[in-house]
């Protein structure tokens, strides 16, 4: 090995990851039952005992750092056989929570996010910006139709109303779609660019980190390999391969599949009717037959169904650290599912009021769920696969 | 005494479905002994026919049943000698009629068959009637002065606490400190480790509380600047000389004169007069140990409680750790002392110290040895000083490298709660050195549990000295015994006070001084208090038992004590010389001195005696020579193929009690051995056996206990003893024209009993290949 390594304990590092669920960290006495047990970790430098010790002194750098949490899927088989009562799957979730807000930039969303206190604000950020928008909607629509219509917008085939005909129920009508995307696509790329930056500090942390603890055989980072590996593991997540090889939270598999296959649907629906409405200046409501609303309908419901059954495991679970950050996560999903699935029935169902409000509600779901992405748990969606990508690369495998 | 005899079989348990007890009871009847048999000898019925026996007048009993190992509290009558017949355990449980069966009416009628089993039956009873001819009953011996006053070596926790308990039972202490105040290291100490659950917060150290309760305490002395210049005479009479530390005084202990001083030029041995004269030049200005101090202070009992002191970590093996050239690198007990005075500092600038490296073993190369005399309290005071750094400082950061961290028992709660502590960092590794980097230190670690080589910053780097022993230093206890002042074993026990530390902890090799805390193993203050009260007892134990004129240990009670027939005394020194106890002192001609309540009654001097001068009153060179002679030696003149004959001398602690439970177990081997239990194979003498093989015996085997630096010889020397005697034992055999062969000893434990018929059986059989003993039939 090379160069000797100062180690220098970060006790406000050991204290944030006790904070993020982590709390059993300092339990670990090195005797690497966890690493022995775990059914995905590689044999060379396997994880996690390596993870705890530097865990338990504080060694930041080395953890955020590390591939190796990403390749954890928190299955809990260490936790369940650490004959110490350590859990060191809750410690690399913590540390993963750690990581995504160390990435992030602003950082300070990144902690408001996981903090219960800032949760208001949270909320009432989407809450005044959609209020103000749909009160826009409500009072100024003729307004905005003439203003549409004088910069020539309506012309071109942009009108300014997105709705079919009276007596419809349509929710652009509450809430432009205009508004929508005006919001939606601009946070879409903040979301993309925060990503961005911190992708590019993680692949070459994660790489040089590799590299200095012999994880790797390659010494120069080769993007396109990179991004050969990510396309490589791409069908390992989809079929969640890892996820099925865990004993002790096996169940846990087929929710997040769930939940997984069921945003990957909502996001296809959204890109189509996006296509739909501006390009084919169709829009909606759309019949219940379509083929695209049935898709939308089919990943609602298993969305809904998916993030109940991840509520259950988790709480059915004594053993496992639940902190914040999962029930946020957890909240968020359920309630996206569910608000929107109620805006749908209670429009069917002709309750004008009631739908418009369950809409507002719906809005501030997607808003949490999409402009804090990369400061939340969710964030793992693109770091656990840059990572399992990585580890594909660089030759990382079991 | 008037012996009256009576023997009495037991017919249960088996032993009358398997003999034939007419004709044992024959044999008892042919030597003048009447003979009576019992269905149930143990039942109730059986003692009160026992008794009304012994109520007319019987007084010598050979109680023919079980092992002497059982029932002895019910076979025991005051004022009467109680033999007991093996007839059990020894001879038909091992024995079991399928693998030897009994000879049929022909076979009988015939003449040129026999019965083995009958035979060693009949052989007992024979041993047994010819012990109880030879055997008296003991009279206690009687101390001319007595005190029961306990003398405490230590004035430290152990010392005061052995003290306190010594005096709550009743007993005068008397501590001697050779420091100007009581407390020892535990005095030096900020906190003490946690002894209770939940196992977190240090507590403040009970010295004080001690120092009080001692003060406070009407029968305990405290002399503190004072050392023991010699501790003269015997248990119950000790005649204890006091000085101040460093004073030179007439009765200074004197030393025994080393090997090459016993010699000529030429290597032959000075005569017993030249050895006294060069050794009181040697001893120039001390009182020789026979001569006692007339201004003396008696004591019945001494605790050795001299506890430890911190080792020093000096030279070539510890300058890559820094100490002696970095100010800030310290010892653990230099830390306490730190600790002890307020907020750890650095001692070289004064400056706070909030990064604390512990190193727990020396590291650098070889070995993952920790440094010496370390071990569970060294691990436990890291662990503390760790907490004096966080509870110093709330950003303190304290890291432990060790090699071993041992927290036995529950405490190991506390490492998991120092564990558990954000600022605690431990690994094991390798300490590689300690070096200057700018105002602070760099430790630099190989091998650590983080997967690399390692440096981390310190303001202060604590060693983990260990806790030497204080007899590593001095014999401390100074006896005035030929054998010298200390104890002889100290080296194969590190120059920890001796112990024979599984069996009987407290007890050392000198009887009625009982070694406790530190001195023996390093321990925490809890288990020092503890093992106080042990010593405590132990010391009344010794002064009791010296007063009633029995042993004090292993032989608890035993009322018996070597008689020596000085008149035939040649001067050989042997016995004062092989005893394990020093029990024997000899005079400038060399004639020993016994002090009765020193011995153990293991009768090591009897089996070194070549002039069989030393015996006991129940125990001596006739009693047990005359039961060899007992044992029947057929010969062709009585059968055609006339058995063997084979003696068995066997240590009554291990290797008598494994054969009973090889018998109990059902485990069977030759019947043609002779069991005869002795007290220790060191009491073994040569003459029995020289006896045994020239009355026509085949051969010889000793049964004892594994010897050497891991012994487990009740009587430390004894098994060790004989087998050199045993090697001694050719030369005789071989003018005598027989085999060396013929005489062999064999270590076994007490759990060894599966080993029993393995053993006993295969020297049968190498004796069956070197054919019967010619002497046979003369």
């Amino acid at each position: 090995m090379s160069e000797r390594y100062l180690a220098e304990p970060d006790l406000g590092f050991i204290n944030e990851v006790i904070g993020l669920g982590g709390n059993t960290l300092k339990k670990c006495f090195q005797c690497a039952t966890c690493s022995v047990v775990c059914p995905i970790s590689p044999d060379n430098k396997p994880f996690p005992r390596k993870e705890m010790i530097a865990a338990s002194w504080g060694l930041k750098d080395k953890l955020v750092k590390d591939v190796d949490i990403w390749l954890c899927h928190q299955c809990g088989d260490c936790s369940t056989k650490c004959p110490r009562g350590a859990a060191p799957g809750d410690v690399l979730a913590a540390v993963r929570s750690y990581a995504i807000a160390d990435y992030a930039t602003p950082k300070a969303v990144g902690k408001a996010v996981n903090d219960p206190k800032k949760l208001p604000i949270l909320i009432a950020v989407p809450a005044i910006l959609f209020a103000v928008l749909s009160f826009i909607t409500v009072q100024f629509g003729d307004t905005m139709a003439g203003i549409f219509k004088s910069i020539g917008l309506e012309a071109i085939g942009f009108p300014w109303a997105h709705h079919q005909e009276p007596g419809v129920i349509a929710h652009a009508d509450f809430y432009s779609t205009w508004f929508v995307d005006i919001v939606f696509l601009p946070l879409a790329a903040f979301v993309v660019l925060v990503f961005a930056l911190g992708l590019r500090r993680f692949i070459n942390d994660i790489h040089e980190q590799a590299v200095a603890d012999g994880k790797t055989t390659q010494r120069k980072l080769d993007y396109v390999g990179l991004v050969k590996g990510v396309v490589a593991v791409i069908p390992t997540i989809l079929k969640h391969n890892k996820f099925s090889e865990c004993t002790e939270n096996k169940d846990r598999s087929t929710a997040h599949m769930m939940v997984l296959y069921s945003f990957i649907g909502l996001f296809v629906v959204t890109n189509i009717f996006f296509f739909t409405l501006y390009f084919l200046h169709a829009p909606g409501p759309y019949s219940q037959l379509n083929p695209v609303k049935i898709l939308a309908n089919a990943a609602g419901i298993a969305l809904v169904i998916g993030s109940l059954l991840m509520i259950k495991n988790r709480l059915a679970r004594k053993d496992q650290a639940s902190s914040y950050k999962d029930w946020y996560l957890l909240g968020l999903v359920l309630g996206l599912g569910l608000s929107g699935m109620l805006t749908e029935l209670t429009r069917l169902a002709g309750a004008e009021a009631l739908t418009y409000f369950m809409y507002y509600i719906h809005l501030i779901f997607i808003f949490n769920l999409f402009a804090f992405l990369p400061f939340s748990k969710l964030a793992h969606l693109v770091y656990r696969t840059v990572a399992m990508g990585y580890s594909n690369y660089a030759g990382r495998e079991k | 005494m008037d012996k009256k005899y009576g023997v009495y079989i037991c017919t249960g348990c088996g032993i009358g479905a398997s003999l034939d007890i007419d004709a044992l009871s024959e044999v008892a009847r042919e030597e003048g002994f009447p003979v009576k048999t019992h269905a149930f000898l143990c039942g109730k019925e059986g003692v009160e026919f026992l008794k009304a026996e012994v109520g007319q007048g019987i007084n010598s009993l050979a109680i023919a049943a079980c092992s002497r190992r059982v029932n002895f509290d019910v076979f025991s009558f005051d004022g009467c000698l109680v033999d007991r017949v093996n007839l059990r355990e020894q001879v038909v449980w091992s024995h079991p009629r399928d693998q030897f069966p009994a000879l049929t009416e022909e076979e009988k009628a015939e003449g040129t068959k026999f019965d083995r089993v009958q035979m060693l039956a009949e052989d007992c009873i024979r041993m047994s009637v010819a012990k109880l001819k030879q055997i008296k009953l003991p009279e206690p011996y009687k101390l001319d002065n007595f005190t029961s006053d306990v003398l405490v070596i230590g004035g430290g926790v152990t010392g005061m606490a052995a003290a306190l308990d010594v005096a709550r039972a009743g007993y005068k202490a008397t501590i001697v400190e050779k420091s100007g105040a009581l407390g020892g290291f535990a005095a030096q100490m900020r906190m003490q480790s946690p002894v209770a659950s939940p196992y977190e917060d240090l507590r403040p150290p009970v010295v004080a509380d001690l120092v009080k309760a001692v003060e406070a305490n009407a029968n305990i002395t405290v002399k503190t600047d004072t050392v023991v210049a010699r501790i003269a005479g015997q248990p119950g009479d000790f005649t204890v000389t006091l000085k101040k530390p460093g004073e030179k005084h007439p009765f200074d202990v004197p030393y025994p004169l080393p090997p090459e001083m016993k010699v000529d030029e030429k290597g032959n041995e000075l005569t017993a007069e030249q050895q006294f004269e060069i050794y009181k030049q040697y001893n120039e200005g001390k009182a020789d140990v026979l001569k006692f101090d007339p201004d003396g202070v008696k004591f019945g009992s001494v605790i050795l409680a001299a506890g430890w002191r911190p080792a020093k970590l000096e030279g070539e093996a510890f300058a890559h750790l820094g100490i002696g050239q970095i100010p800030d690198v310290v010892t653990n007990a230099e830390f306490e002392q730190i600790a002890a005075k307020g907020k750890i500092v650095r001692p070289s600038d004064g400056k706070e110290a909030k990064s604390v490296v512990f190193i727990q073993s020396p590291g650098k190369g070889e070995d993952d040895g920790d440094f010496s005399y370390c071990g569970s309290v060294t691990s436990i005071a890291t662990l503390k000083q760790a907490k004096y750094v966080r509870d110093d400082y709330s950003d303190g950061k304290a890291y432990i490298v060790y090699q071993h961290m041992r927290t036995p028992g529950l405490v190991e709660n506390f490492y998991k709660s120092m564990q558990q502590d954000p600022g605690i960092f431990m690994t094991k590794g390798e300490v590689i050195g300690v070096s200057k980097n700018g105002s602070s230190l760099m430790v630099e670690a190989d091998n650590t549990l983080l997967g690399e080589k390692l440096k981390i910053r310190a303001d202060m780097v604590v060693l983990a000295a260990g806790m030497v022993p204080a007899t590593a230093d001095d014999p401390v206890v100074n006896l005035a015994y030929r054998q010298g002042p200390g104890f002889r074993d100290n080296d194969i026990f590190d120059k920890y006070a001796d112990s024979n530390f599984i069996c009987f902890p407290y007890e050392t090799q000198r009887t009625g001084v009982y070694a406790a805390g530190s001195i023996r193993r390093a321990m925490t203050i809890e288990e020092s208090m503890e093992d106080a009260a042990g010593a405590a007892l132990k010391a009344i134990q010794c002064v009791e038992s010296s007063n009633r004129g029995v042993s004090v240990h292993p032989r608890s009670g035993d009322m018996t004590f070597p008689d020596f027939f000085f008149q035939r005394c040649t001067q050989c020194k042997r016995c004062t010389e092989e005893c394990p106890f020093g029990a024997l002192d000899d005079d400038e001609k060399g004639t020993p001195k016994p002090n009765p309540t020193r011995c153990r009654r293991c009768g090591t001097c009897m089996g070194a005696c070549p002039e069989r001068i030393i015996g006991f009153a129940d125990y001596n060179i006739n009693s047990i020579g005359s039961m060899v002679k007992a044992i029947q030696v057929p010969s062709e003149d009585d059968y055609p193929e006339p058995p063997l004959r084979i003696l068995a001398l066997v240590c009554e602690n291990d290797a008598y009690p494994a054969i009973d439970i090889a018998g109990m177990n059902r485990l069977s081997f030759s019947a043609d051995v002779r069991i005869i239990p002795v007290r220790c194979l060191g009491s073994v003498n040569v003459i029995w056996i020289k006896d045994a093989l020239s009355q026509g015996m085949d051969g010889a085997i000793l049964l004892g206990c594994k010897h050497g630096d891991d012994y487990q010889c009740h009587f430390v020397k004894g098994s060790e003893l004989a087998s050199i005697r045993m090697t001694k034992i050719g030369d005789a055999l071989k003018s005598l024209s027989l085999e060396q062969e013929r005489v062999t000893q064999k270590e076994v434990a007490i759990d060894d009993y599966l080993k029993i018929p393995e053993i006993i059986n295969s020297f049968v059989e190498e004796i069956e290949a070197l054919g019967p003993n010619p002497f046979k039939g003369f």
